[in-house]
């Protein structure tokens, strides 16, 4: 494997929390899961990308790129999958959520009416974080040989990504590639930083609204129950047909 | 008067607009944004409509927003309060989902469009269902019954619409059945519980169904309860979903039906395991359309009416509309081909028109095709570029010329016109094939649909050859217009017609007239002189996890990386090139690691 892909300085740093994500089945099941999702995303939006799309060779480009990625949110799936039927608490497993919203949150592309510059820009700088992410991933699963073969599978296909987007930039934008890798990159960094906002955002929100739950709510239950109880059951008769205000939200 | 008519924010959004009381455009947001089930506020489809009548949104007279957001929120919050204390950890999300963006909609069609606030209207959310349903519909006079998941508090309501000769209209729902009783949350509650995805796999539930046996019909009967009135209520204790969305059922649930099946295994029909998952399908199945039938008969007696007008996501469900009609003495059952929560947009926008503006009512064209247009020379375009075969064709000899590619056993990408509104392909955005094997069935659930094997294909026939192939009941045409009802593939005609009958020997067929789609009409009378039968698969042209595909563009991309053989959009033919093209672009892009490196180490 190319050099290349040795991984971002970051993720080295992040090795421990690496080792201690893949180490545990659960975690290490609920992170391919994940990437199931994502690379099937990305994979969709590379699609959307060659169709709309004027050039021919980079129609042509995306949709193997796209096809790769589709491929690749499978091999993840069926290993997750693999890993979930193994286990005897699925449903714990599977329920406990990841915080970060991701995938189809902040990190959306959008394809419409964008530049090719700037979509190969942002695929090329994409492809390159996680070739360096997944080759530290698949040092970190030696003691699972099925997961492993899939990160140097899939690790194959990255390198040609990072290729071909590279090259193609340089082609349809030969006076500015470097500043919009540069741009893409730091948009990515913009993107991790909303990304993180968002999640403390969320959490903030979360434990005041919890807090509101429980100091504010109680007061109004018992009136909320009383009502429940008063409530016939079976049929209930319409009778606001025709005197309800059709500007009313109510 | 130009009426903008909206769903959003819950599943499949989508925008409708009428123009002087008759429909111009409507299409749902997944197919423009290509995220399937999109519930995004339908900025795209809006943007579509609009440009498709060559309208200003300052010239539109009303926009109809499908549901009255703030009452749905006085049910999220009060179901919050009676679920106290168990409903902490829901609490949270249900209210930032609500304040976030649904209770404001408001503001958000006026940011988005600019109209005035006072053009902007609400409907009820099953008034939008009953509206859709009865004024696109051609009854004069029929019974209405919506039935869905749950709209603002209403999972249910029956009532009787009138379409007067003079213009004038009227829709009455004279009761409802209030939330958290519902059929929708019931069924809904069995498809997480067999391990498939909420308000998107329910037809999963209804084809595994005819695996099993209706063993379990007292269990399910323990769960929902007839009232002396005739209406229904579900037992609480055995859902969760009024107090939590992480899981639908309890642990009371699991109690009397067993371990739920893990999402990620097969369902292994010879299996005990698999068996019993398919007789919860067939019993929960069996049960619903018990319960169907008996509301559609009390309904039928109360109106003495003829014609049923049903719609509501339930009434996506075939085999219950096929025992309705059957069964509840109604003479006509007529569900819309978008019944869900997309066809709310329409309805919406039907219902202000009518009822609230009072305009005449006028015939809706009876069709499903409001969607955006094939563009046949994008695709001969993209095709000569990749150096494909392309032909393009009169009528005449492209007819013959497919007829005999499908003969051969070559699967179709069809596309046609303008795109169905609504989930169903009925003709215009279809993967066609051979209906005589189990063989073609397998290899298009193989090598496009990638599905599971117990799920059927639909046929299409044309309506004159319909009654030799299938068992319809008088009024069987019509629900076989839009794919709405499951009928018996006559016995004689089960072996030919192999990969379109299922288990039970039934079918979910689409009878189609020459006026609604009179290519696909012309290709099935072709497809039936060379084989004797007039009958072809017919199932959505999509791969798994995806929307219907809309461009040809989109139809194209789908050809080129699943198995289709032949892509078709009007004139325009286009062959496959060889086997899996372009893989040799691998290895012809240049690439180097120096060329990497210099774009900076990560």
């Amino acid at each position: 494997m190319p050099s290349v892909t040795k991984g971002a300085p970051l993720d080295r740093i992040m090795r421990p929390v690496h080792r201690w994500v893949w180490g545990d089945v659960d975690r290490r099941l609920r992170k391919l899961l994940t990437f199931a999702d994502v690379e099937t995303d990305g994979g969709r939006d590379i699609l959307r990308a060659a169709e709309v799309t004027p050039d021919p060779l980079l129609r042509r480009l995306y949709l193997e790129h796209a096809i790769d990625e589709l491929r690749h949110g499978e091999l993840f799936r069926e290993r997750g999958a693999a890993l979930v039927r193994a286990r005897r608490t699925w449903r714990k497993v599977l329920f406990a959520g990841n915080p970060l919203p991701g995938g189809h949150g902040l990190d959306d592309l959008s394809i419409e009416g964008q530049p090719d510059y700037r979509l190969l820009a942002f695929l090329h700088v994409a492809e390159k974080a996680a070739a360096g992410r997944f080759t530290i991933y698949r040092e970190l699963v030696d003691d699972d040989p099925e997961t492993r073969a899939i990160f140097e599978q899939i690790l194959r296909d990255e390198v040609f990504h990072m290729n071909y987007t590279y090259t193609q930039l340089t082609r349809v934008s030969p006076q500015g590639y470097r500043r919009h890798v540069w741009h893409a990159r730091a948009k990515r960094l913009w993107n991790r930083y909303l990304r993180i906002a968002a999640a403390m955002a969320g959490l903030f929100g979360g434990v005041a609204l919890t807090a509101m739950y429980f100091v504010l709510l109680p007061p109004f239950v018992w009136f909320a129950r009383r009502a429940e109880r008063r409530e016939p059951t079976g049929w209930t008769s319409i009778s606001r047909n025709g005197n309800q205000s059709p500007r009313s939200q109510y | 008067m130009k009426i903008l008519g909206i769903s959003a924010h819950y599943h499949d959004s989508a925008a409708a607009l009428v123009v002087d009381g008759v429909p111009v455009a409507a299409v749902q947001e997944e197919r423009l944004s290509r995220r399937k089930n999109d519930a995004t506020f339908p900025i795209s489809a809006i943007e579509w409509c609009l440009d498709r009548a060559g309208v200003d949104p300052s010239d539109l007279d009303a926009v109809v927003f499908y549901e009255r957001s703030m009452l749905k929120f006085d049910r999220i919050l009060t179901c919050a309060l009676r679920a106290f204390p168990h409903s902490w950890r829901s609490f949270p999300n249900a209210i930032k989902n609500s304040l976030g963006e649904k209770v404001w909609v408001r503001g958000i069609i006026t940011s988005h469009l600019g109209v005035p606030r006072r053009k902007i209207f609400f409907t009820d959310h099953h008034a939008s269902h009953a509206a859709a349903a009865l004024f696109s519909a051609p009854t004069r006079r029929a019974a209405i019954l919506t039935a869905d998941g749950v709209g603002e508090w209403a999972t249910l309501t029956v009532g009787r619409g009138e379409r007067r000769p003079d213009g004038a209209a009227e829709m009455t729902l004279q009761r409802e059945i209030r939330f958290p009783h519902s059929l929708g949350m019931l069924y809904s509650t069995f498809t997480a519980y067999l391990g498939f995805a909420i308000n998107e796999d329910e037809y999963k539930v209804m084809g595994l169904a005819a695996y099993g046996r209706p063993t379990m019909i007292e269990q399910v009967r323990t769960l929902i309860r007839s009232t002396p009135d005739g209406a229904f209520v579900l037992a609480p204790e055995y859902f969760e979903f009024q107090t939590t969305a992480s899981r639908s059922y309890s642990s009371k649930f699991v109690d009397l039906f067993g371990p739920p099946r893990n999402p990620y295994d097969d369902i292994d029909l010879d299996s005990p395991e698999g068996r019993r998952f398919a007789d919860c399908a067939a019993s929960v199945q069996r049960v619903l359309e018990d319960v169907l039938v008996d509301i559609a008969r009390q309904l039928r007696r109360e109106t003495s009416l003829p014609d049923l007008c049903f719609g509501g996501g339930v009434a996506l469900n075939g085999l219950a509309n096929a025992r309705i009609l059957a069964e509840s003495g109604f003479e006509r059952v007529f569900v819309p081909p978008a019944p869900g929560d997309a066809g709310c947009a329409l309805g919406a926008a039907l219902y202000a028109d009518r009822i609230y503006f009072g305009n005449p009512d006028r015939d809706v064209p009876d069709h499903p095709f409001w969607g955006p247009s094939v563009d046949a020379q994008e695709l001969a375009r993209a095709s000569r570029e990749d150096s494909h075969p392309v032909e393009e064709l009169d009528d005449v000899p492209l007819m013959e010329a497919v007829a005999d590619e499908l003969a051969a056993g070559r699967i179709v990408g069809w596309m046609e016109g303008a795109c169905e509104f609504g989930p169903r392909a009925l003709g215009h955005r279809s993967i066609l094939a051979a209906p005589h094997s189990r063989e073609i069935r397998d290899r298009i659930n193989r090598d496009i649909k990638r599905r599971e094997e117990f799920r059927p294909f639909a046929p299409v026939v044309p309506a004159e050859a319909a009654d030799r192939f299938f068992d319809l009941p008088p009024g069987g045409h019509r629900l076989g217009r839009f794919m709405s009802g499951v009928f018996p593939v006559r016995p004689e005609w089960r072996g030919r017609l192999a990969g379109v009958t299922h288990v039970d020997g039934s079918a979910r067929v689409q009878v189609l007239e020459r006026d609604m789609a009179p290519r696909l009409h012309a290709l099935l009378e072709a497809y039936g002189r060379r084989t004797g039968i007039p009958v072809l698969l017919n199932t959505s042209f999509n791969v798994a996890g995806e929307p219907i595909v809309t461009r040809a563009l989109e139809g194209y991309s789908t050809f080129r990386r699943c198995g289709i053989d032949l892509l078709v959009a009007g004139p325009t033919v286009v062959m496959k090139r060889g086997a899996s093209p372009d893989r040799s672009l691998k290895e012809g892009v240049a690439w180097s690691s120096e060329g990497v490196a210099r774009s900076g180490a990560v």
